[in-house]
């Protein structure tokens, strides 16, 4: 059997991704942890994790530049483990400039091209960094060991030098250190009792430090000579998670207990998974979206079979069968088809957290190259999205951000002067409305736009509402002017972020700001997109699109090679010779009913379709006038759902464009020759 | 769920509180619909012709981003078919899931009508127009019929 590496390639890409968006979370908390002054041991070990697989996934597949940058990050890890869980600000630099290096290896990759190896200057900062992970952090002496609150030596010797100050920072924080202990036995695991279970069962309600195993005697109680010590810091009191764990509470036991803190602390609970028990997220499958999509396929061939028994139900009706029972059958067949369709396109649904987790680090790097002081919220991060509808919108959102950072936030001097918070707020929030489309909302609170220099730049007179200015804005001139020029004004990529918006996903894009007070953009795509590889072509004075797969090739007609048959069922039978084949060749506009048929070949092309092993069909049309991707939205109103017609599509005239479905059309063409015989 | 909201409210509302219902006119005729079943009027410049599709649809259109079939009025009424102007409007009207756009002649009022003011449909008006309207108002010297929005766009046709 021959395996397909892209198969590989494409699990590889999407598990990286997802370990990708982690580490950039997990590098966040590091630096959150770092301002305040706190170590972050948890984070690291986390990122350490996360990179080991990164590195072990693509020396799988052979990718050696991001096997290398993997190891040495993880290296600057290790020495920032040890040196007590603080990652400086210079390290915690080096680690996002090795994450980026990463992500545009995956990038290449997924664009079959060789991802490149490090850069020299990123092998020397993260070389820095691996020497001195803690420097330039000024952060408060760990808490010292006169300080450090005792454990057992038992357990003690195995934990490491992080581990411990993160006892001891839970311990500071108000928290106590409990240890249960738990013997695998297999009477327990009958009852559904195992280490993994019971670190379920308590991981909420603490911080699980670390899993250990012990070896003892065997026992009754330990028949396997093993009993694992699990160490929690937690709020909750020994008999709570004795009760939440399914344990005696003889085997829960304080062995810390808490120091209150003078001063409130923020509590962050990470998932924890020690190196003990290697669980899985349960229920989670990472499927390739090909295989997803060609489920859709195969659904779409059964709704032709449908439509197909549905005219045959009505035949025998006609006929004057009784066909009540049938007809029950069938109507229950059409809800279950759609229930289908609805389950598997919520399989490709993914929350859109996935993408708005990854602002806050673009803030973070415009906030430093801009030294403009920016917060930024996220809010309502629950909605779910299409997988492609949530990687197209990135960059736009991207896009948006830059600009309220770049133009719209003041300098801390002038926010000061105008009496604002010397801290800009930009707020993010998504919401999904009426089950079709997303709702994205950029605000922030700077200067707003100025119309008056826009409408100087663009040439043009001053707009006087929103909508002439958003207008303005996408002019694609408009951008490359601002990008030479940064002083002020807004527009850097606005057509860009409306291409990727309006055609790209087929949404909208609005705009609201007041001088002075802020700039609100407002996005709305649809949750669901289809794009296609697609011919655009020109057929009976109108436009068509047809997907790229279908058409087999496209002919040059030479009128005087076109045989003509006899005229059957109305219409003139017509075919060409074609590799010692016979091709029958239909008007397109004629078998979409748009007008008499043609007669004058000359200067026309024809697409070649086929059907599974059936012959070919030559759809005869004016021209093909390019290829693009289009996003295809199915015509899904009964009014509309006709044979030949796929759905529909905007080529950026903002007109609806029909894409044609022409095996569909073919089939249709074959019945009504069969009908008419 | 409160106890208060299980107990019926103590005076039954007699429920003739007045509805805001959008007027349009096709042919000479005036039509309404009520306001919680329209969701936008915009004006009317062609639709993407659907070979295969009832003769009444005059194609789709797209509006804000999504996708809607276009019922035309006259042809749905069985009046001669008349080219658009700057009059011509597109009602879009959103039902049971469903968003279709009609267009009529002219739209530019919305009138508040009380369930008082509507009466069931002369019997001969009710056939001829296959059930379309649901409901007649004289509004001072006006006759308004009020359409049913499911009967138009083919309720019907759901499940085929």
């Amino acid at each position: 059997m021959q395996v397909d590496l892209r198969e590989f390639r494409a699990a590889y890409l999407a598990e990286v991704d997802e370990h990708l968006g982690a580490i950039n979370a997990g590098l966040l908390a590091v630096e959150v942890a770092n301002r305040a002054g706190r170590a972050s041991p948890r984070e690291l070990r986390e990122l350490m994790r996360l990179l080991h697989t990164i590195k072990g996934l693509s020396a799988m597949v052979g990718i050696e530049p991001i096997v290398g940058i993997a190891h040495r990050m993880e290296t600057v890890l290790r020495a920032a483990d040890e040196a007590g869980g603080v990652l400086g600000d210079h390290a915690l630099e080096a680690m996002i400039q090795g994450t980026r290096a990463i992500e545009a290896g995956v990038r290449a990759i997924a664009h079959d091209e060789p991802a490149p190896e490090a850069s020299a200057a990123l092998i020397a900062q993260l070389d820095a960094a691996e020497a001195a992970p803690a420097s330039e952090q000024s952060l408060p002496p760990p808490i010292g060991d006169a300080q450090r609150p005792e454990i057992e030596p038992e357990i003690a010797e195995k934990l490491t030098a992080s581990e411990r100050e993160e006892v001891a920072q839970g311990i500071a924080a108000g928290r106590h250190l409990l240890r249960i202990d738990f013997a695998p036995t297999p009477a327990k695991a009958e009852r559904g009792l195992t280490i993994t279970t019971l670190r379920e069962r308590i991981l909420p309600l603490g911080e699980l430090v670390r899993v250990i195993p012990l070896s003892r005697a065997a026992t009754e109680s330990a028949p396997g000579g093993l009993v694992f010590a699990l160490l929690l810091l937690t709020e909750a009191s020994a008999e709570i998670i004795a009760e939440a764990g399914g344990v005696p509470g003889s085997d829960v036991r304080e062995i810390l207990a808490a120091r209150p803190l003078p001063r409130a602390v923020e509590v962050n609970r990470v998932e924890d998974l020690p190196e003990v028990v290697e669980a899985q997220r349960p229920g989670v499958l990472r499927v390739d979206v090909g295989r997803i999509d060609d489920t859709i396929e195969k659904l779409s061939g059964l709704i032709v079979t449908r439509s197909r028994l549905a005219r045959a139900v009505g035949r025998l009706r006609e006929g004057g069968a009784d066909t009540r029972e049938l007809e029950a059958i069938m109507i229950d067949n059409a809800r279950q088809l759609r229930d289908l369709r609805a389950a598997i396109l919520r399989v490709r649904m993914i929350p859109i957290a996935t993408v708005l987790d990854r602002l806050p680090l673009v803030i973070r790097g415009l906030g430093r190259s801009t030294g403009k002081h920016v917060r930024l919220v996220l809010d309502g991060a629950g909605a779910e999205l299409d997988k492609t509808v949530a990687e197209r919108i990135f960059p736009a959102l991207v896009h948006l951000l830059r600009n309220a950072v770049d133009h719209g936030i003041e300098s801390p001097e002038e926010r000061a002067r105008a009496g604002k918070p010397e801290h800009a707020t930009v707020t993010v929030t998504s919401s999904s409305r009426n089950n079709r489309q997303i709702e994205i909302r950029i605000e922030d609170d700077g200067r707003g736009v100025d119309r008056a220099r826009v409408a100087e730049k663009a040439g043009r007179d001053v707009p006087t509402d929103n909508h002439d200015l958003l207008e303005l804005l996408c002019r694609p001139g408009l951008s490359t002017r601002d990008a030479v020029n940064t002083t002020s004004g807004r527009g850097v990529g606005m057509d860009i972020v409306r291409k990727i918006v309006v055609e790209g996903l087929g949404g909208e894009l609005a705009l609201d700001t007041t001088a002075g007070r802020g700039t609100i953009f407002l996005i709305r795509v649809p949750l669901t997109i289809a794009i296609v590889d697609s011919f655009t072509l020109r057929c009976a004075g109108e436009r068509f699109v047809v997907p790229v797969p279908v058409v087999e090739e496209i002919v040059e007609l030479d009128p005087e090679k076109i045989m003509r048959g006899p005229r059957a069922g109305g219409r003139q039978a017509r075919f060409f010779e074609r590799r010692g084949e016979t091709v029958p060749l239909v008007d397109l506009g004629y078998a979409l009913g748009l007008g008499a048929e043609s007669d004058g070949f000359t200067g026309k092309q024809a697409l070649v379709v086929r059907r599974g092993h059936e012959d070919p069909v030559a759809f005869a049309i004016d021209r093909v006038l390019g290829q693009q991707e289009t996003v295809v939205r199915p015509l899904v109103d009964p009014l509309v759902v006709v044979a030949g017609v796929s759905g529909s599509t905007d080529l950026g005239d903002g007109r609806a464009t029909l894409v044609l479905d022409l095996l569909g059309l073919s089939a249709k063409l074959g019945r009504m020759r069969k009908d008419a015989a | 769920m409160s106890e208060s909201a299980m107990v019926p409210a103590p005076a039954a509302q007699p429920n003739d509180a007045p509805v805001l219902h959008v007027l349009f006119k096709v042919d000479d005729a005036i039509y309404a619909l009520p306001s919680d079943v329209v969701l936008q009027m915009e004006s009317f410049t062609g639709a993407t012709f659907v070979p295969g599709a009832p003769r009444f649809v005059a194609g789709i259109i797209q509006l804000r981003g999504r996708v809607v079939p276009v019922i035309d009025l006259r042809t749905r009424f069985g009046l001669p078919p008349r080219a658009p102007t700057l009059e011509t409007r597109v009602v879009v009207g959103e039902q049971h899931d469903r968003t279709v756009a009609l267009v009529a002649d002219s739209a530019r009022e919305v009138v508040r009508m009380t369930r008082a003011q509507l009466k069931p449909p002369p019997r001969l008006l009710d056939e001829g127009a296959t059930g379309f309207v649901k409901a007649v108002a004289q509004l001072g010297d006006r006759t308004v019929m009020v359409l049913d929005f499911a009967k138009i766009i083919g309720e019907e046709l759901m499940d085929v």
